[in-house]
């Protein structure tokens, strides 16, 4: 099975080459048959990949050290889940998960497609045989996970045990089906450009892929950031490292490109933008692989420098080069069908929305870039970490924050004052209480402050989009509250499932702020000591050691120090933090010690404990910090991407029409509309 | 001494091992994809299993973005000022670390490095010499300006409000307002060319309904499409 798998690799490399081959002349050609070839090329790129993935995975399983990525990247003793986990552990393997999650995509947008979008298909292939071509050639030039060890070894090197954590299992799969599934939408959109099909037939079929995209993003950020915060040690979720960044620039421009499709398929508008929206999607997907793994800029995820990494700023060049040619050369096809008419307008709302998206996503790129071009221009190395990224971002983020509440407040096409002040006025009222709440609170912390208030409006926002939404079908329909509740968003899923979207910003924008109120202690406790502390919101807890226990474990020796807290005087379920020695199956230490943190979790904030050494009499140093609201960024977290599912979620036709409140109207008739106003 | 000793692996080899850094740096095989050192076909004769990985280490230990620059540490020490006081509390000092760039090779400021990383020999030095010169009366300022000299700007985690590095704070807020201008342009000359376009049927529907006779509709439906266009939020 190792054997096809490897060989398997090189089949499907000459299979997408001829699927890019024959696609590109069945299109070029009109050549029907040539193009059905192409197709059941990208049928068999996919076929042959996924044997050459479960090569891999058989020789993982099976630990066949003879492999330099299994005994690199797996040892005997490794759980099995994370031995299959490994498969994306090092770079070889990520690459050919990259291409599997690549070439199945292909496959079952090409199966999607099978009766749609026919003079499309061909340059959509050709483009997606083409990427995979690229992926699989490095795969087999470059860093092939099949590569033979030219000597043997009894034991692998085991994995990083922290990536033996059950994120590993989530987070980087989530990740990978974001940033692959930026392809599709690229590839339609290139498909387009070529053929000048530039109507919304290609649009309709990149929406769902686009949000498949964000969707993953979403989940795998999400997942980043948890596993990092109960992982690492450092109290925190986001440090802003180029690969954290690298995964926000495709999110924050795929969630631009989300709402701007929204103004094309209702006013035929913004056509040219869409197009760069989706291409840049994908472009920030590859650029934030290329300076990541290029060794140009430094990052936590940096493996080492690589001469790969050229490969990439090729691939990169070239799509730019190819976009920004096929956009000049189709100007006139992009032109919008219909005119803005108010500056005041939901269209204008989604352009300001748009402006913010893209703005903070050139900040962040901009930010991440800034040390090589410091480095260029002044021959000065320079850091530029979250004292930055923070400056800037978080007036950005604040704007964002305001304009997600006000846009679904502003009728489409023009709003009158009468309209603004009567939407406005609750969501101001919200704004206002909560603000006067926070202040009467004693709150004084600015920041904090600005976050709150605007999440109050928006939080009234969605509160009354969704309170008249089912007051609406209340009487209309005489349905129950909940049965109300259930038809609206069912009936009208990417209306009320963006709104669902908004309520997780809210509650993220509100996690996000309640770090500022962040307390750390760094303290030194012997078994039966206690560790007094008033946490930020006033409560006292008491910390009493309950000493030190050594004892081993599955794959590794353990420290620990157990800690018995009280909250104002009730207690509290111990809290226990380890230092982990990781040993190889003959019991030698394989890696340098690792920390568990431990945690106590609570809506209103963690307790967040880190062992952070023990001297050397059997005195624990220990790092307790009170993390505010931390809890809800995952439930934000989780709630934005049940949005995304809804919002996706294939809606029937007869459904959509019985909503009763949605005029969906076509870009094509809309643009006589000025004329009965 | 945080400096762990290398001890022989199961294969005769020797053991690679791994900073708390290190998983971030194995971490990015699953975030992002791939391309790095990949010995792969044309792995030099006699390379480890386990050289490639994120990391794994047989010479210097890694960091977070490399391999651990162990020697990066410079002292930074100054007499105490006559009569000196502590300059600054515990958690003062704290958040003075916080914007100083520990020199190991990783990312991190010296606070989050030496309460994170328990094996980095750098980050801890470096806050041994923050203690002595806070101990010394030195406030926070001569103390960046301190590290500075003896690092360079690198030592810092963000980049100084001078000079060219101006051009870091105040480039994404001109782009913005760039952006921003470019839209407020373009909506002005669509509403213009939106006007000039509905005028001449709005004179015609004052005259009747002669300006709907190409509309396959009656002006009191077309008034309800209208209404229901702007209600569609």
């Amino acid at each position: 099975m190792i054997l096809i798998g490897e060989l398997s690799l090189w089949v499907a490399l000459l299979f997408a080459g001829w699927g890019a081959v024959v696609s590109f002349t069945g299109g070029a050609l009109r050549r029907a048959d040539l193009s059905a070839t192409g197709e059941r090329a990208v049928y068999a790129t996919w076929g042959f990949v996924a044997l050459a993935a479960a090569g891999l995975w058989t020789a993982l399983l099976r630990h066949d050290f003879t492999l330099r990525y299994v005994a690199s990247y797996t040892s005997a003793n490794l759980p099995r889940l994370y031995t299959i986990t490994a498969f994306w552990a090092g770079q070889e393997g990520s690459m050919l998960f990259w291409a599997l999650i690549l070439s199945t995509y292909s496959a079952i947008a090409v199966w999607a497609n099978r009766g749609r979008n026919r003079a499309l298909m061909p340059f959509v292939c050709g483009v997606l045989s083409a990427v995979t071509l690229f992926f699989l050639a490095t795969l087999c030039f470059g860093a092939s996970p099949f590569t033979r060890l030219p000597y043997d070894v009894v034991d692998g090197n085991g994995l990083n045990p922290q990536l033996q954590n059950p994120g590993m299992a989530f987070h980087p799969p989530n990740l990978y089906l974001g940033y692959v599934a930026t392809t599709i939408p690229f590839a339609f959109a290139i498909a387009a450009l070529v053929t000048r099909r530039l109507d919304g037939e290609w649009l309709a079929a990149v929406r769902r892929w686009s949000l498949v995209s964000w969707f993953f993003l979403t989940v795998g950020i999400t997942l980043g950031m948890w596993w990092a915060y109960v992982e690492l040690g450092w109290g925190g979720y986001w440090m802003w490292d180029p690969v954290e960044n690298a995964s926000l620039l495709p999110w924050l421009t795929g969630t631009a490109f989300l709402h701007s499709i929204m103004v094309q398929e209702k006013r035929g508008m913004l056509r040219k933008w869409n197009v760069v929206l989706v291409v840049s999607t994908f472009l920030l997907a590859i650029l934030g692989t290329f300076i990541t793994r290029s060794g140009v800029i430094s990052s936590v995820h940096s493996f080492a420098q690589s001469p790969v990494g050229v490969w990439f700023a090729a691939l990169l060049g070239i799509a730019v080069a190819v976009t920004a040619y096929l956009v000049a050369t189709r100007l006139k096809d992009l032109e919008a069908r219909a005119e803005l008419e108010s500056m005041i307008s939901r269209e204008a709302a989604f352009l300001y929305n748009n402006v913010l998206l893209v703005g903070i996503a050139f900040s962040v790129l901009w930010g991440t870039l800034f040390p090589i071009l410091s480095e260029a221009v002044r021959g000065t190395k320079i850091t530029v970490g979250p004292p930055f990224f923070n400056a800037v971002n978080v007036p950005l983020g604040l704007l964002l924050l305001a304009l997600t509440g006000i846009g679904p407040l502003i009728a489409w096409r023009r709003a009158s004052i009468a309209n603004v002040r009567r939407q406005f006025a609750t969501p101001g009222f919200g704004a206002v209480a909560v603000l006067a709440i926070l202040l009467a609170l004693g709150m004084r912390e600015i920041h904090a402050l600005v976050a709150y208030t605007l999440a109050g409006f928006v939080a009234t926002t969605i509160l009354q989009e969704f309170y008249k939404g089912v007051g609406a079908r209340m009487r209309m329909h005489g349905e129950g509250v909940a049965l109300a509740f259930i038809r609206l968003i069912a009936r009208n899923r990417r209306r009320y499932g963006g709104y669902i979207v908004h309520a997780g910003v809210v509650i993220l924008f509100c996690a996000f702020a309640g770090l500022v109120f962040k307390t750390e202690h760094d303290v030194t406790l012997k078994d039966g000591q206690t560790f007094a502390v008033t946490d930020p919101y006033g409560h006292h807890w008491e910390f009493v050691s309950m000493g030190i226990s050594r004892f081993d474990a599955l794959n590794r020796q353990v420290t620990a120090i157990s800690l018995k807290p009280t909250r104002d005087g009730h207690p509290v379920p111990v809290i226990e933090s380890e230092k982990r020695q990781h040993v190889d199956s003959r019991g030698s230490p394989t890696f340098e010690p690792s920390t568990a943190v431990g945690i106590d979790e609570r809506p209103s904030e963690d307790v967040y404990v880190v062992f952070t050494g023990v001297l050397p009499d059997d005195t624990a140093e220990i790092r307790i910090s009170f993390n505010p609201l931390v809890w809800w960024v995952w439930y934000g977290g989780a709630l934005m991407a049940l949005g995304g599912l809804i919002v996706m979620w294939p809606q029937a036709d007869r459904a959509r029409a019985q909503s009763g409140y949605a005029a969906v109207l076509a870009p094509e008739r809309v643009a006589p509309a000025p004329a009965v106003t | 001494m945080r400096l762990p000793a290398t001890v022989p692996a199961a294969t005769g080899e020797t053991t690679p091992r791994l900073t708390r850094r290190g998983f971030l740096a194995a971490l990015g095989a699953g975030m992002t994809s791939v391309l790095a050192t990949t010995p792969g076909t044309a792995a030099p004769q006699g390379s480890q299993p386990g050289a490639d990985q994120p990391g794994a280490q047989q010479g210097p230990r890694l960091t977070m973005s490399g391999p651990m620059s162990e020697s990066a540490y410079r002292p930074v020490q100054r007499p105490a000022k006559p009569g000196a006081q502590a300059s600054m509390t515990a958690a003062d000092r704290d958040a003075l670390e916080h914007q100083i760039h520990c020199q190991c090779g990783c990312t991190l400021d010296v606070y989050t490095c030496r309460t994170t990383d328990f094996t980095c020999p750098v980050s801890p030095a470096m806050h041994a010499d923050v203690m002595q010169l806070v101990a010394g009366g030195y406030t926070g300022p001569e103390i960046i300006a301190a590290f500075r000299a003896a690092y360079g700007e690198r030592v810092l985690m963000a980049p100084t409000r001078e000079g060219f590095n101006w051009a870091a704070y105040v480039t994404p807020f001109v782009a913005l307002g760039a952006g921003a201008g470019l839209v407020a342009v373009l909506i002005q000359r669509w509403k213009r060319a939106a006007d000039l376009a509905a005028q001449p049927i709005a004179s015609a529907t004052a005259g009747g309904h002669a300006a709907h006779a190409h509309v396959d509709a009656t002006p009191e439906e077309l008034a309800r499409l209208d209404a229901a266009v702007r209600d569609d939020r």
